[in-house]
C-alpha cells in the first residue's frame, strides 16, 4: 500500500533520514521506533510532504507516486495523520476539529456555500451528524461545543485521533498517539485505536517511545538509528536484535540488561 | 452552531420547514432596518447610518480575511480605494449609471485582491503586514499624482444613484442602496463562515500545516479569502464614491483608517461570525461620539486595541459566545445529571 | 442556527438603534442665537489655536451684548485635512446643530466637498484657508473666500520678479506636487503674460541631496531668477548648494510657499538671505493693524509669528461678524432658509474691508470667481537673516484684478 523508496531528507549538513525503504501492507500495522533524533517525525513529515525529500526518493501510495505532491493532495488520496504535538485548533470547538478533518470529503462547491443553497445546510447537517458519530466513538461527544484548547491533554490526543479518523483515511499515521498519558490514558486510547484500525480496516503506522504500545499492537516493527533503517521484523525478533538495543542503549550496556529492562517497560 | 439534540424543536419539525425558518430572522432584520432610518431625529444620524453601513461592509470584508483566515493584511484600506475609484471612473469618465458601476468596481477590486493575496503564499505575519502596507501606500501615492482622478485635491461630482430618473442623492434614499447591500453581504459572510469555507479559513488562522494535513489547499483558500474580501471592499468603496457629496479623496485611505478598520474587526472578536458588524457599528458611534477629541482618535483607539487583546482576546463576539457556549453547556450536564439520577 | 441569528440580530438591531438615538443630544435648537459651525485642519502644530482663536473672535461679541442682541454659538471641530471627516462635520454642523453659517476649511480637498454639500443645503459657507482655484468656480452662490485663491498666489512673485528682477528664469524643482505646480504656474505665468521661455528647467527627486551638477549648469546661463521648487530640505539644500557653485547673490531666489517654514532659513543658515516667497500675510507686515493683530496672538496663544493660517482665520471671523451685523435675522426654526439666505447675501454685501490681507476683500452678489474670491493681494517676503533667529521683511505687495487667471 504504501512503498518508500531510498528515502533520503538533508537539514544543511545533517542527514535527517538516509536511503530509508518502507513498505507497508494493507490492513498491517506498522510500529516505528528510535531513538529521539533518529528520523522518525521527519520520516512522517516526508510521507506527508511537510517537507520536500532529496531527489532520488520516491514515495508511492495505492501504486501511485506521490513524491513531492502538495500536502493537501496526500491528504485527499488517504494518507492521515497526527502530529507529536497534536496541533488540534485551539480555538475551534471539538466539533470544528472532526469537521476539518473531513474537509476533502464535503460535497458543495464555493459557490453553492456563498449563497447559503439549501443542499449546503443539508450537507452540513449531515456532516454534523456523521462527526458526532464519531466524536461518540472517540468518547468526546459532550464536548462538541467546547473550545478544544479547553480540552484535558489525554482528551486533546483523543481528539487529534478523532480528527484524523475524519479524513477516513487508508493509512492513519500517528505520531507518539500516547506520550504524557497515565498508564491508564494509553490504554484507553490504545484501545480506541485498535477499535477503530478493526471497524475500518485501517493501515496504521504508529511512532511510538511507549515500547509497550509497540509490542503488544504492532505487527512488524521498523527502527530507525541516524536516519537509517537499523532493523525491521516482528515486535519479538526486534526486541533482541542486538543494533537496536545498542541504538537505545549504547554500546556499554550489556544485552541481558538491556533486555531486563525492555521486559520491565 | 447547535449540535443535534440542542435545539428539539427545530429537530423535529420537517426539513422544509426547517430552510424556511432560517431566513426568518435574516426578514426580521430586514424589517427593523426598514424603518430604522424613520426614528432618525435628523438627517444627520440618516448620514451617520449610512457611514455605518458602509463600514459595516469593509469590516466584514477585513474580517473574512484577517479574523476568519488570519492574514494579517493592512491593504483592504487600499482595495475600498480602487473600488471607489473604479466606480467614480466608469460613471464619471464612461457614463455607466451606478447599478453597472457598483458590479463592475466590485469585480475589479475583487482582481486586485486577487493580486494583494499573492504575497500572502510566502509571508506571514508581521512580512504580510509589510508587504500588504507596502502595496497600499503605493495604491494612495499613486492617486495622489493621478491627475485623471483628481490627484491630491480630489474627485469631485461622482452622481448618485438614479432611480426612474431620480437622483437618490438625499442621505434617506441613499440608505435604501446601502442597507439592502449591507444586509445582502452580511448574509453572504454568514453563509460563506457558517459553511466548510469558513471552517477551513479559521484552520488556516491557526495552524496552516495541520490545516494541509487535514487536506486544505493552503493556497487556494488564502487567496479566496483576500478575492472574496475584496469583493466586499469594493461594494463598500463604489458605495463610499456615489454617497452625496459624490467625493473621493486619496487622504481617506490613509494608514489611519486602516487601523480604524483593524480596530472595529479586533474589538467586535476575531474569527466572530459578527465581529465585523459589532465592530463596524461601535467603532464608527464611538468615532462620532468623539468628534471633540479627533486629536486624541488615534491614542484613544490604540488603547481600545491594547485592552481588548489583553482582557478581551476574542472580542466582543467572542465574550458574547463564550457566556451562550457556557450556558449551554451546563444546561447539557444538568440535563445529563438528571437523567442518571 | 436559529437562536444564533436571533440573538446576533437583536445586538446588531439595538446598536444600530444606539447608533440613532445616543449622538441626538445637541438636537434640539434654541431661538434667538446665532448658531455657527467652525471646522479647520486643527491636528498641525498651531491648528488648535488658530482654531480656538477663531471661536473667541466670533463669541467676543457676546461679552458686549451680542450682535443685535443675538448671541453667537459656535461649534468647532477638527476635520485632520480629512475630506470624509469634512464632509461629516459640515452635514452635522447643518442638520444636527442646524447652523446658520459654516465656516471652513483649510485643505482644498476638503473645501470641495463641503461647497457640495452647503449648495445642496442652501446654508452660506466662507473659506478662510483653501487656496484652489477650481472651489470658486464651482459657481456656488452660497460661497465666499477670504484666502487668496492660487491664481493670484501663483502669480504674485512672478509679477513681481518681471517687473522688478528679471525674466530670464532658471527652475529647479522636486517632483513634489505643489512644487510642480509652482514651477508651471510661473512657467505659464511668464509665457503667457511676457512670451518668455524658461532658460533652463531640471526635474529631481524630493530625497536627492546633490543639486550641484544642475546649479553649475545654471550659474553658466547666468539668469536673472533661480526659482526653487520642493518641500522644506530640498528648498533648503538647493538655497545652500546654489551659493556653494558660486551663483551670485543678485540673482534673486524665489521658492515655493513651503519656504515659508520655519525649518527652511534654520537649515540654509546664512544662504537664506534674500530667499523669497509669496503669502497672504506676514508676522513682520509693519502696519499698525498687523503688528497689534500679532500682539494680540502673541499675548494669547502664545505664538512668536502667527502667519497667515491665523491672519486669515482672524480676518474671515471678522468679516462675518460685520455680516451679520448687516443681516435681518428672525433667528426662529421656522426661519432657518430664510435667515441663512440674509447672511449670504449680507455676506455679498461686503466692500472695501480693510484689515489684515494685504489689500481690500470684496465680494458680491454673482456666483462667480470674480465676485467670490474675495482676497486678491498677496506679499512678496524675503529673509533677512538665516539661522535660529532667523527675520524676515515684507518686500512688495501684489494686487490683481477680480478676472486674473481665470481666461483660459
Amino acid at each position: 500500500m504504501l512503498e518508500v523508496t531510498n528515502l533520503s531528507k538533508r537539514f544543511g549538513g545533517l542527514v535527517a533520514v538516509a536511503n530509508v525503504d518502507l513498505s507497508v501492507r494493507q490492513g498491517e500495522i506498522r510500529g516505528i521506533i528510535g531513538p529521539n533524533g533518529s528520523g522518525k517525525s521527519t520520516l512522517f513529515n516526508l510521507i506527508s510532504s511537510v517537507y520536500k525529500p532529496e531527489p532520488g526518493s520516491r514515495i508511492a501510495f495505492d501504486g501511485e507516486d506521490i513524491t513531492g505532491r502538495p500536502p493537501h493532495d496526500i491528504a485527499r488520496r488517504g494518507i492521515a495523520r497526527t502530529f507529536q504535538l497534536l496541533r488540534i485548533f485551539t480555538q475551534m470547538s471539538v466539533l470544528e476539529n472532526l469537521l476539518i478533518g473531513h474537509h476533502s470529503h464535503v460535497r458543495y462547491g464555493v459557490g453553492a456555500a456563498v449563497v447559503g443553497a439549501a443542499r449546503v445546510w443539508a450537507e452540513e447537517r449531515r456532516l454534523k451528524q456523521e462527526m458526532m458519530d464519531l466524536l461518540g466513538f472517540v468518547g468526546l461527544a459532550d464536548y462538541a461545543e467546547m473550545a478544544a484548547g479547553e480540552l484535558s491533554i489525554g482528551q486533546r490526543r483523543l481528539l487529534a485521533l478523532g480528527r484524523a479518523m475524519a479524513m477516513r483515511p487508508k493509512l492513519l499515521m500517528l505520531d507518539e498517539p500516547a506520550a504524557g498519558l497515565s498508564p491508564v490514558n494509553v490504554d484507553k486510547l490504545l484501545n480506541t485505536v485498535m477499535a477503530l484500525q478493526k471497524r475500518f480496516g485501517l493501515t496504521l503506522v504508529i511512532i511510538e517511545h511507549i515500547l509497550k504500545v509497540v509490542m503488544e499492537s504492532c505487527d512488524t516493527v521498523t527502527v530507525l538509528d541516524h536516519g537509517e533503517k537499523i532493523a525491521e521484523g516482528p515486535p519479538a525478533a526486534i526486541k533482541d536484535d542486538h543494533r537496536v538495543i545498542e541504538a537505545y542503549l549504547g554500546k556499554e550496556m550489556a544485552d541481558a540488561e538491556v533486555r531486563a529492562f525492555l521486559k520491565a517497560s | 452552531m447547535n449540535g443535534p439534540g440542542t435545539n428539539g424543536a427545530a429537530e423535529r419539525a420537517p426539513e422544509g420547514w426547517r430552510d424556511l425558518s432560517r431566513f426568518i430572522p435574516w426578514l426580521l432584520g430586514f424589517c427593523v432596518l426598514l424603518v430604522l432610518p424613520w426614528l432618525a431625529v435628523n438627517p444627520y444620524q440618516n448620514y451617520l447610518l449610512n457611514v455605518i453601513l458602509i463600514n459595516v461592509i469593509l469590516a466584514v470584508g477585513l474580517n473574512i480575511v484577517k479574523g476568519f483566515a488570519g492574514q494579517v493584511t493592512v491593504g483592504h484600506i487600499a482595495l475600498a480605494a480602487i473600488g471607489a475609484y473604479t466606480s467614480a471612473i466608469l460613471s464619471v469618465k464612461f457614463g455607466l449609471p451606478f447599478w453597472l458601476a457598483l458590479p463592475a468596481a466590485t469585480l475589479v477590486t475583487g482582481l486586485a485582491g486577487a493580486l494583494v493575496g499573492i504575497p500572502a503564499f510566502r509571508l506571514e505575519g508581521a512580512y504580510l503586514a509589510l508587504a500588504t502596507l507596502g502595496l497600499a501606500e503605493s495604491v494612495r501615492i499613486f492617486i495622489s499624482a493621478t491627475d485623471y482622478v483628481g490627484a491630491s485635491i480630489g474627485f469631485s461630482d461622482i452622481p448618485p444613484p438614479m432611480l426612474a430618473g431620480k437622483p437618490l442623492g438625499s442621505h434617506i434614499a441613499y440608505y435604501y442602496v446601502v442597507m439592502p447591500v449591507a444586509l445582502v453581504g452580511i448574509y453572504l459572510s454568514f453563509c460563506i463562515l457558517r459553511s466548510d469555507i469558513g471552517r477551513a479559513f479559521k484552520a488556516l488562522r491557526e495552524d496552516s500545516l495541520a490545516a494541509a494535513a487535514a487536506g486544505i489547499n493552503v493556497r487556494k483558500y488564502k487567496l479566496l479569502a483576500f478575492v472574496i474580501s475584496a469583493f466586499y471592499a469594493g461594494c463598500a468603496g463604489s458605495l463610499t464614491a456615489h454617497m452625496s457629496p459624490g467625493f473621493l479623496n486619496p487622504n481617506s485611505y490613509t494608514i489611519t483608517e486602516m487601523v480604524t478598520l483593524l480596530l472595529m474587526v479586533v474589538l467586535g472578536g476575531i474569527g466572530h461570525i459578527w465581529g465585523g458588524v459589532i465592530g463596524a457599528v461601535l467603532v464608527t458611534i464611538i468615532n462620532d461620539l468623539t468628534v471633540d477629541f479627533y486629536q486624541y482618535r488615534l491614542a484613544i483607539f490604540g488603547m481600545i486595541i491594547v485592552l481588548t487583546v489583553l482582557y478581551m482576546p476574542r472580542g466582543i463576539g467572542g465574550v458574547i459566545d463564550r457566556h451562550f457556549a457556557t450556558k449551554r453547556f451546563i444546561a447539557l450536564r444538568k440535563a445529563k445529571a438528571s437523567v442518571n439520577a | 442556527m436559529k437562536s444564533a441569528s436571533f440573538r446576533a440580530s437583536y445586538v446588531l438591531a439595538s446598536a444600530l438603534l444606539l447608533a440613532a438615538g445616543v449622538p441626538s443630544a445637541p438636537a434640539a435648537a434654541a431661538d434667538d442665537v446665532i448658531r455657527i459651525g467652525v471646522t479647520l485642519r486643527m491636528i498641525v502644530e498651531n491648528g488648535l489655536k488658530y482654531g480656538q482663536m477663531t471661536k473667541d473672535e466670533l463669541e467676543a461679541v457676546n461679552a458686549t451684548g451680542g450682535i443685535n442682541g443675538k448671541k453667537i454659538e459656535v461649534t468647532l471641530l477638527d476635520d485632520e485635512c480629512k475630506p470624509d471627516r469634512g464632509i461629516a462635520n459640515v452635514n452635522r454642523f447643518i442638520h444636527q446643530h442646524k447652523v446658520h453659517l459654516v465656516l471652513g476649511s483649510t485643505c482644498s480637498s476638503v473645501s470641495i466637498p463641503m461647497v457640495d454639500v452647503v449648495t445642496k443645503e442652501e446654508v452660506p459657507q466662507i473659506i478662510p484657508h483653501s487656496t484652489n482655484t477650481s472651489i470658486t468656480q464651482k459657481g456656488s452662490p452660497w460661497v465666499f473666500r477670504t484666502s487668496v485663491s492660487e491664481r493670484f498666489y501663483s502669480a504674485v512673485h512672478a509679477k513681481y520678479l518681471a517687473e522688478n528682477v528679471g525674466k530670464k528664469v532658471a527652475y529647479l524643482y522636486t517632483t513634489d506636487g505643489a512644487a510642480i505646480s509652482f514651477a508651471k504656474d510661473y512657467m505659464g505665468y511668464m509665457e503667457r503674460t511676457y512670451k518668455v521661455e524658461p532658460i533652463y528647467t531640471a526635474q529631481m527627486q524630493e530625497t536627492d541631496l546633490d543639486f550641484r551638477s544642475h546649479l553649475l549648469k545654471i550659474k553658466s546661463l547666468n539668469p536673472d531668477v533661480l526659482a526653487i521648487g520642493g518641500q522644506l530640505d530640498a528648498i533648503a539644500r538647493i538655497t545652500q548648494q546654489s551659493y556653494e557653485v558660486g551663483i551670485p547673490s543678485k540673482v534673486r531666489r524665489v521658492a515655493a510657499s513651503a519656504a515659508s517654514n520655519a525649518p527652511v532659513p534654520e537649515l540654509a543658515g546664512n544662504a537664506a538671505v534674500g530667499l523669497t516667497f509669496a503669502a497672504a500675510f506676514s508676522c513682520k507686515d509693519e502696519r499698525p493693524v498687523a503688528q497689534q493683530f500679532v500682539k494680540m496672538v502673541q499675548d494669547k496663544y502664545k505664538v512668536r509669528c502667527p502667519d497667515h493660517d491665523f491672519s486669515q482665520a482672524y480676518e474671515t471671523a471678522q468679516i462675518v461678524k460685520l455680516a451679520l451685523s448687516r443681516a435681518k435675522l428672525s433667528l426662529t426654526d421656522a426661519a432657518l432658509a430664510q435667515d441663512r439666505r440674509a447672511i449670504r447675501d449680507a455676506l455679498a454685501t461686503i466692500k472695501d474691508y480693510s484689515g489684515l490681507a494685504s489689500g481690500p476683500i470684496n465680494f458680491c452678489a454673482d456666483p462667480t470667481p470674480q465676485c467670490r474670491d474675495g482676497n486678491r493681494t498677496g506679499i512678496l517676503v524675503e529673509y533677512t537673516k538665516g539661522g535660529k533667529d532667523y527675520d524676515m521683511r515684507v518686500l512688495a505687495r501684489v494686487s490683481f484684478e477680480a478676472d486674473f487667471g481665470l481666461a483660459k
